[in-house]
């Protein structure tokens, strides 16, 4: 059995089934350019504090879209009860949880497209390779954990209310890292290459272990 | 040789018993029908047979192999039709066998195969979601001989069958260990000799010729 | 009195003692007068709540191994007094820190670990608590158990690390004085043997809970074939 061939077979099944249907990505982005025109209301934004607010609107917008983005991909599965089906087949587990990951995290990296522009557009901060960097590799061990722990809570009731009590302290390493790291991409003290190598480190860690822990969650 | 070898298999829910004790011995070749009121069990002992759910206790042996420590091994060898069919929507009839060929590892020059046995190359390219609740249920059945399976699962599949389909079905088993579980007494005693009664999550006993006692 | 009603008067004896070491043998603190003394009681149940968390860590990785029952009965057990015992850490921790730094909540690195910790652990509960009892939400249970434990020393660090760019308050602790010193591992013992008392009868109510609802471990049982059945022999 090759895994890999399983992994990408689940990938390309959700992605193809999300460009026949475009249910996600254009509701994420348009929750996306919502968040970002709440923050405006909520902070008074000026050209002056913009690079100060502007990160933290960033990651609020983003973390909440990875939770719908996340836990959307296993309750999809759960609702036409086609998870088991997946599950009965000899791919292994960690192959089929790896595909979904590798699928939630297009998506929500296509919806970081519509994000990232839109944030300098209405804010007025720098828009760099930088900041594209550290964005991504942030959404990597958050998709890791997200659908981990989506994976968890679609076995669960009240799965909507517990993903995020879940999943947001285990985001924090993120958060804090790249929130420095996109801080310092748009010209505020901090060291970058510092922030970006904490990312990488974190993002080895957790998928490492997601991957470790997705037998036990997957399997019956 | 025997093909399933249950042991006292029980399920909890909870507190709910769903299985007590059932003891099952199947062999090779051979076709039984499960069948039961709803919450019997049926579910519950099926997807256990299938290695979808793990019993609270008892034993299980599915062609020689203890069925929860070589549980993957044995996945080639099982083909399960849960009640709901499981199909992905947005694809197409033809692209959700072959997605299951890559997870199964099979060639897919099986899926045009299969899907002539079951009589659905018209509708191949067609969305699943567009297909009837019948030919989707053909669709899931077409889904599970893919990797050509010894031991066929399947649950209620007459629940959205016409009656042609119910041939569809005989050709299925030939040549396999088949269970299934119903509440069509007639399809029952058409396509299984032996039936097997649960009634609160136990066995009532096998018989060849079917006779419920209410 | 049976075994548990004893372990647990001994338990509240030693926190009185515990208790009378701190207001009447340790010095008062002469920077901070005494509300120095919540040191004691906030850094041992600190100390009792990783060892608690360490109880979910070990009893998930055993239960994962080996499906052994009593393993996540233990996990359960550490995880609901782990709680409480953080709970009691934090409370404790924002009356010292509104006399000392002025206010009841500082982003502090330990601060905001410690509340992440609760955080995670209060959400192992929920899961336990909305999760059909059995081997599933055991494994669940023990996964989210495992992250949590794991993630605790990473938010600390990263929460450090963040700290040292936005500089904030730092506790400078000088070398105690032998009389603080012993107080604090007194009360450390004291604790430390209060929540493996109070473990051991979470455990227990985790096992009559358990039988009641019927959950047992997997009962092996040795084939027999039908008398005169129709099974050959199996490979």
């Amino acid at each position: 059995m090759n895994p890999f061939r399983a992994a990408i077979a689940v990938a390309r099944k959700d992605l193809v089934s999300e460009w026949r249907t475009r249910e996600m990505v254009p509701a994420l982005a348009q929750f996306v350019v919502l968040a970002l025109l709440i923050g405006n209301f909520g902070f008074q934004i000026d050209s002056r504090n913009a690079p100060s607010i502007a990160p933290g609107i960033l990651w609020l917008a983003l973390v909440f879209a990875g939770l719908i983005a996340f836990g959307r991909t296993f309750a999809a599965e759960r609702e036409q009860s086609s998870l088991e089906a997946m599950l009965m087949t000899p791919a292994s587990p960690v192959a089929i949880f790896a595909g979904k990951a590798i699928a939630a995290s297009v998506l929500l990296i296509l919806c970081e497209v519509v994000m990232l522009p839109a944030l300098s557009l209405f804010f007025g901060t720098p828009f760099s390779g930088d900041l594209v960097i550290a964005v991504l590799l942030a959404t990597i061990g958050m998709a890791s954990l997200g659908c981990l722990f989506a994976a968890i809570v679609a076995r669960v009731r009240a799965r909507e209310l517990l993903l995020p009590l879940l999943t947001l302290p285990l985001w924090i390493p993120f958060i804090v890292a790249g929130g420095q790291a996109v801080q310092s991409a748009m010209g505020l003290p901090g060291s970058y290459d510092q922030a970006i190598g904490l990312l990488i480190d974190f993002d080895i860690l957790f998928v490492v272990l997601t991957s470790l822990a997705a037998r036990f969650v997957l399997d019956e | 040789m025997s093909m399933v070898v249950a042991n006292g298999l029980t399920h909890r829910f909870g507190p709910e018993l769903a299985l007590d004790r059932v003891d099952l011995v199947l062999d090779t070749g051979e076709h039984m029908a499960v069948l039961g009121d709803n919450g019997a069990g049926k579910t519950t002992l099926l997807r256990v047979l299938a290695t979808a759910l793990r019993p609270t206790s008892g034993r299980l042996e599915i062609a020689g192999l203890d069925a929860f420590r070589e549980r993957r091994r044995l996945r080639h060898y099982i083909g399960y039709v849960a009640h709901n069919p499981g199909l992905y929507p947005a694809l197409s009839a033809a692209e959700n066998l072959e997605f299951f060929c890559d997870l199964q590892d099979a060639s897919r020059s099986r899926v045009a195969e299969v899907l002539e046995t079951l009589g659905l190359t018209s509708v191949a390219h067609r969305r699943a979601s567009l297909l009837s609740r019948g030919m989707q249920q053909r669709l899931a059945i077409a889904r599970a001989i893919l990797h050509e399976p010894r031991l066929l699962i399947f649950d209620e599949p007459d629940a959205s069958l016409d009656a042609e389909a119910a041939e569809v079905l005989g050709l299925v088993m030939k040549g396999r260990t088949a269970v299934i579980a119903t509440h069509d007494h007639a399809l029952a005693n058409r396509l299984c000799p032996r039936t097997l009664v649960l009634r609160h999550g136990r066995s009532l006993g096998t018989a060849t010729h079917l006779r419920v006692v209410r | 009195m049976n075994r548990l009603e004893k372990a647990s008067v001994g338990a509240v004896a030693l926190m009185l003692l515990a208790g009378a070491a701190i207001f009447f043998y340790a010095p008062t603190d002469f920077l901070q007068g005494p509300v120095q003394r919540i040191f004691y009681l906030h850094v041992s149940s600190a100390i009792a709540a990783y060892g608690c968390f360490a109880v979910v860590l070990l009893g998930g990785a055993i239960f994962l191994r080996t499906e052994n029952y009593a393993a996540d009965r233990w996990a359960r057990a550490g995880a609901l007094v782990g709680v409480v015992f953080t709970t009691v850490t934090l409370v404790m921790g924002m009356l010292w820190a509104k006399k000392v730094w002025g206010a009841f909540w500082v982003w502090d690195a330990r601060l905001t670990s410690t509340l992440v910790l609760w955080i995670i652990y209060a959400g192992y509960l929920l899961v336990r608590r909305l999760s059909e009892p059995g081997r599933q939400a055991a494994r669940l249970a023990a996964v989210v158990g495992i992250f949590g434990f794991v993630d605790v020393p990473v938010v600390h660090f990263s929460v450090t690390w963040w700290v040292t760019h936005h500089p904030g308050p730092v506790i400078i602790n000088d070398a105690l004085p032998a009389q603080m010193l012993a107080t604090f591992l007194f009360t450390m013992f004291c604790t430390i043997v209060l929540a493996a008392v109070m473990i051991t009868i979470r455990y227990r109510i985790e096992t009559l809970m358990d039988m009641k609802q019927l959950i047992a471990g997997p009962v092996h049982v040795v084939i027999t074939r039908e008398p005169g059945g129709v099974a050959g022999p199996v490979q």
